[in-house]
């Protein structure tokens, strides 16, 4: 016997909406931290003041994606979304910071 | 999944405000309690009782004190196999570490002093790395004597961390689930603003004498929304405190190189040494170091007391001294540092004013921490943070008598078993807490380890009221009240008076002396404290006892607002 696919879908939409907006959300806020602090730093601001400006703006994504993580209608747009988004963010991230050290001391 | 935008929001606020409500009750009332924590542990800890001290001689009375610190076994025994590189020889024995760091703090409201040192692991796996082995104790700064190790101080290291930490130390564990519950907060004050369209009009609207729904979603309201700057920037200061270490730890991370090469330019710009140069080296005169602080902090018009003392790379070239001011006089925390060459006293380098980011960050921190002196200011976070509580506490009992009489009608146990957990997160937490201090007044001043004991009283204590609110729970599910309510504000009661009763025995510290007699406010403001609990506790009971003989009708006042809640 199969199930469909939608329907399996729709019957852990919710609580893997649960664990994206939370496990999802925590990943896709962490890599925004790295990747605003490396651009900050990038701009010639001292590295403690952009993972402080850095901190302060990942905690409002957090709170901003984990509220969108319910309000909007696909779970699988959730699901899919923010792990590509930290993704994303963290490579950025990892290529900001090797430019920068290669600049020197 | 969701009708539309708002249901989706009030499913988030109903369920996920259920599931992290009992953690955030803990947040708030013991953030409350800790904002009073350096007076609480005067309480606790009878030999204490004496006047706030400023920052003691290092030459006369912290040089020894220092001496005297050990490592921590503990510390010891889990941090030193993996710093320490067999390969290169023997592992140095606990106490035997050489010490490379030491440091003491006070604050306005301290009379102990909390000093500690962090001890170099010699033969190290990565000998740039830093590697300590820490040793805290407290001391009395007018003798140099230790505080005994084994007695809590039930304010600041029982009361304190549970806001933050549950207590749970386990991997962590207790800060990331009060991280969850922070961000929980604030993602339920935000969908509790969407739910609720008549927002400015719950300012002024507490309809006491309706039914018990229309009252409590209206203090529900109230509460949050006279409170929501308050709620907003506790929520969110106190998650920014810890983001950078716990929840988003990047430098230490995948910007690890980043943060390496930072240090190493911000050594060289600010000329303070990050590493020892090998060479030894004696200390000058510490004391003359603090006198020279205080002439430029007065100079530049500043009240000007040490809050923090920090000594690094301890009897080596490039040991520096660090003096940091106590920050009584505003709202940021410590600052202005003057930071001198330790072998020779010479200044290497003065503070200069923050940058905007850093300026914001410590003004936000300070919010939170409140180091300043305002005495008015600091009853007003206690209010906020119980504001809090009444908040999350009417948002349960909301949670059960919307549902209770269907869940009676049709068998299900769902709203007992919310109201018996509501019950003893609410009930049963301030049962805890009492209980602790009248344990601490009951067990024996000498019993070894009396502090564990304490702390097993008050989880044991907690765990009973959750046991008691289950197995009186029955009558929710016929729709009517637990009578645990009730037994436990009478429980509350009873032990709040011990409290203050077992306090003027055992200590001879009654209210008579400690308002009047020989005043010492900071014991009375905790008697008084828990007077007035005992009266709330007691009205408390009495109108629980009158609603359970005579239940109001329970009708929805406003089916709309309160189906969108």
């Amino acid at each position: 016997m199969t199930i469909p696919l939608t329907a399996s879908l729709r019957k852990f939409s919710l609580p893997l909406r649960i664990l994206a907006a939370i496990l999802g959300g925590w990943a896709f806020s962490w890599s925004f931290v790295a990747c605003s602090t490396t651009v900050l730093v990038g701009l010639g601001m001292p590295f403690h003041d952009a993972e402080t400006a850095s901190l302060m703006l990942g905690l409002l994504a957090f709170l901003t994606v984990f509220l969108w993580a319910f309000a909007t209608r696909s779970a699988l747009r959730v699901a899919t979304a923010l792990p590509v988004g930290a993704l994303l963010f963290h490579v950025v991230a990892l290529l900001l910071q090797r430019q920068i050290l290669s600049w020197g001391l | 999944m969701f009708a539309n935008f708002r249901q989706s929001m009030a499913w988030l606020h109903t369920w996920f405000g259920l599931v992290l409500g009992y953690v955030l009750m803990s947040c708030f009332f013991f953030g409350a309690l800790s904002v009073f924590d350096r007076e609480i542990d005067r309480w606790a800890l009878p030999e204490t009782r004496f006047a706030p001290q400023p920052m003691p001689s290092f030459d006369k009375v912290l040089a020894p004190a220092f001496a005297r610190l050990e490592a921590d076994p503990a510390d010891y025994a889990l941090n030193m196999p993996a710093m320490h590189d067999p390969a290169k020889g023997p592992q140095t024995p606990r106490l035997s570490l050489p010490a490379d760091e030491y440091w003491a703090y006070t604050t306005h409201r301290d009379p102990v002093l909390a000093i500690g040192a962090g001890f170099r692991v010699p033969l190290a796996k990565d000998p740039d790395g830093h590697n300590h082995i820490h040793g805290n104790a407290t001391i009395d700064p007018r003798s140099g004597a230790a505080v005994p190790s084994d007695q809590l101080k039930i304010g600041s290291q029982w009361f304190y961390p549970m806001h933050y930490s549950l207590n749970w130390q386990w991997r962590n564990m207790g800060i990331f689930i009060v991280g969850l519950a922070g961000l929980v907060m604030l993602a339920a004050l935000v969908t509790g603003v969407i739910m609720h369209r008549k927002f400015f009009r719950e300012f002024f609207t507490f309809r006491p004498a309706k039914q018990t729904q229309r009252s409590l979603l209206d203090l529900h309201n109230l509460t949050g929304v006279v409170a929501l700057p308050f709620h907003f920037f506790f929520a969110f200061t106190g998650l920014l405190i810890f983001a950078g270490f716990y929840y988003f730890p990047v430098s230490q991370f995948q910007l690890k190189p980043l943060h390496d090469q930072h240090e190493i330019i911000e050594a060289r710009e600010t000329g303070l040494p990050h590493a020892r140069a090998g060479i030894p080296a004696p200390l000058a005169s510490v004391d003359a170091m603090m006198a020279e602080a205080r002439r430029r902090w007065a100079a530049r018009d500043m009240a000007g007391e040490v809050g923090f003392l920090q000594l690094q790379h301890m009897g080596d070239a490039n040991g520096y001294v660090s003096i940091y001011r106590a920050g009584s006089d505003r709202v940021a925390l410590v600052g202005e540092a003057i930071h001198f060459k330790a072998s020779t006293g010479e200044v290497l380098r003065e503070e200069p004013p923050r940058a905007p980011v850093p300026a914001l960050n410590e003004f936000l921190a300070g919010l939170h921490l409140q180091h300043f002196e305002h005495w008015l200011l600091r009853w007003l976070y206690v209010l906020g943070g119980l504001l809090g509580c009444v908040c999350i506490a009417t948002g349960f009992i909301f949670f059960v008598e919307k549902r209770k009489q269907q869940h009676a009608r049709s068998g299900l146990q769902g709203a007992r078993v919310v109201d018996a957990l509501a019950v003893g997160c609410v009930t049963g937490m301030i049962i805890a807490a009492i209980g602790i201090l009248v344990a601490n007044r009951l067990l024996p001043a000498g019993l070894t380890d009396k502090g564990a004991w304490e702390q097993q009283i008050f989880w044991g204590l907690w765990a009973l009221s959750f046991v008691h609110a289950a197995l009186r729970g029955a009558p929710v599910a016929q729709a009517r009240i637990n009578p645990a309510w009730r037994e436990q504000c009478w429980t509350i009661a009873a032990l709040a008076l011990a409290a203050v009763a077992l306090n003027a025995i055992t200590t001879g510290d009654h209210l008579l002396k400690t308002l009047f007699l020989d005043p010492y406010l900071a014991v009375a403001g905790v008697d008084l404290s828990l007077l007035v609990c005992a009266g709330l506790a007691i009205a408390a009971a009495l109108k629980l006892a009158r609603r359970e003989r005579h239940p109001v009708a329970m009708g929805a006042a406003d089916p709309v607002e309160v189906a969108n809640a």
